[in-house]
């Protein structure tokens, strides 16, 4: 009998807030926390206004991590903690399963801590190495989320951090499916984190990347598959899931919030920064063969669409090519930009909160549906809907493409 | 260099970097045991302590030596004494 994996707890930390319920709720009241940056404008190139959907953590918040766990944690890591704290206070697993060696930790991020990564490289410049904090290493490198979850809770299973950039997050759920169904672990605290900065911004802005309209206002910049989009939002925070197997969580008693019926991740092997419908309809249908599901079995497709020209152009010619126009479809990111690694983990979290409801959030800012992006069923205004069965895409640089399918209900 | 200058500037860095309430901080106290530094805490003290007082600590070997809060007002009240151009220019400091 095939293994079946359940979510036992999510985490959030956002630039909306910090609890699934509350950053609904503001979705649903059609919130955006996008605003201008000016405190950002001496790290951009030339004159420019910087804009971000950046979670502004009070110090208070990061505090309530001790400083001998906080001392070693660029905000990547401290969001991604926060965010695992509140998953595993929810899933209710106690203090001898994490340490008992059968539980693990997956997550990751585009990069350690982009803001770390700058100090360091500022301390070079200033020929200040020798001012830096021993923990610089520890904050900056690839993996710095997942140690940094695992040395809190003392996990000692499997760690590992398949950054993926943008896809970080649901690789990283889709790795603790696959470690689960294996056989190797019991539960594993898994999903993604990121962190947004001036640097992160000029990235995207030299790629073209980045929205720009300077008659638009903050929260009318990030338009996924509009036809006057023309880029993305950066945000950030964190969304962390506990991924257990099925009679493990019945054993205890705890409360199953999803089960995780499908799981695919592919590339395109030939662009490292555009998007490829085929290669995103074939990871789509792996996904769908996994889950044992046909696309009419599906009632909610929750996008990856970032706003971007090409990108958003990709992957609705996959979801058409699949779904057509009979499967609801909307992205997160009209609301909360683009949270990077963060975005599989901390969309899929409010994904619980739309089928608790029974209710779709629209894609914010879709008032014109572009040529490009039609013949989807696209929700442009709050929907009623019972969501038993949701496919969430994740798409990354480096040609990655990720999907899950979450059923919801009637466990 | 008073010794109540040093407690002050050397306890500024238990409070600020290490979080450690002030009345914690009595020069019986040792590090490791009683403030709850470790290995990776005692590189950034040293850090700290060369940024605060402007005197190169890396190669000294006295600091190795350091066990107690007392230990480290006592060693700086000898580097002090060693150094009169920079205590005159923590004087100036308030």
């Amino acid at each position: 009998m095939k293994p079946r994996i359940a979510i036992t707890g999510a985490g959030i930390i956002s630039a909306l807030g910090n609890s699934r319920q509350e950053v609904y709720q503001k979705l649903l009241e059609d919130e955006c926390p996008t605003r201008e940056r000016d405190d950002w404008a001496d790290q951009m190139y030339g004159t420019y206004q910087p804009f971000a959907a950046a979670v502004d953590l009070p110090v208070e918040t990061a505090k309530t991590i001790s400083r001998h766990f906080r001392r070693s944690m660029g905000n990547a890591a401290l969001y991604a903690t926060l965010a695992a704290r509140d998953a595993v206070a929810e899933s209710g697993l106690s203090k001898e399963a994490l340490q008992s060696g059968r539980v693990g930790c997956i997550i990751s991020s585009t990069v350690g801590s982009p803001g770390e990564i700058y100090a360091s490289a500022m301390a070079v410049l200033r020929n200040e190495l020798q001012d830096l904090s021993s923990c610089q290493f520890f904050k900056i490198v690839s993996h710095s989320s997942a140690f940094n979850v695992a040395n809190f809770f003392g996990i000692c299973g499997v760690q590992l951090s398949p950054c993926s950039a943008c896809a970080s997050a649901l690789q990283s759920i889709g790795l603790a499916y696959e470690q689960i169904k294996l056989g190797h672990q019991d539960a594993i605290v898994a999903g993604g984190s990121d962190e947004t900065t001036p640097i992160v911004l000029e990235s995207f802005r030299f790629l073209n990347a980045l929205a720009k309209n300077p008659d638009w206002s903050p929260s009318e910049l990030s338009r996924p598959f509009a036809e006057d989009r023309c880029g993305l939002v950066c945000g950030d925070g964190a969304g962390i899931f506990v991924v257990e197997e099925w009679s493990h969580a019945q054993a205890r008693q705890a409360t199953i919030l999803a089960e995780i019926c499908g799981y695919a991740t592919n590339c395109n092997g030939s662009q490292i920064s555009q998007s490829d419908g085929a290669s995103i309809a074939q990871c789509m249908r792996q996904a769908l063969k996994d889950a044992n599901l046909n696309p009419e079995d599906i009632d909610y497709v929750s996008a990856h669409a970032t706003s971007t020209p090409s990108g958003d152009r990709e992957e609705a010619s996959a979801i058409r090519e699949i779904f057509g126009d009979t499967v609801p479809v909307s992205s997160l990111k009209g609301h909360l930009g683009h949270t990077l690694g963060a975005s599989g983990g901390l969309e899929s979290a409010i994904i619980l909160e739309m089928a608790k409801n029974d209710t779709i959030i629209p894609t914010k800012n879709l008032t014109r549906i572009a040529e490009d992006c039609a013949g989807l069923d696209h929700v442009t205004s709050s929907r009623p809907k019972r969501l038993r069965t949701v496919l969430k895409n994740c798409i990354a640089f480096g040609g990655v493409n990720a999907t899950i399918i979450y059923r919801l209900a009637d466990f | 260099m008073t010794r109540e200058k040093i407690i002050q500037l050397v306890n500024q860095i238990f409070i600020e970097q290490f979080e450690i309430e002030p009345d914690q901080l009595t020069p019986e106290k040792r590090i490791f045991e009683d403030l709850a530094l470790d290995s990776l805490d005692i590189v950034d003290l040293v850090t700290g302590l060369q940024q605060k007082f402007s005197i190169p600590l890396r190669e000294n070997k006295d600091i190795l030596e350091i066990r107690t809060l007392n230990d480290i007002y006592v060693l700086f009240e000898k580097l002090a004494a060693e150094h009169p151009d920079i205590v005159a220019k923590l004087n100036k400091e308030p």
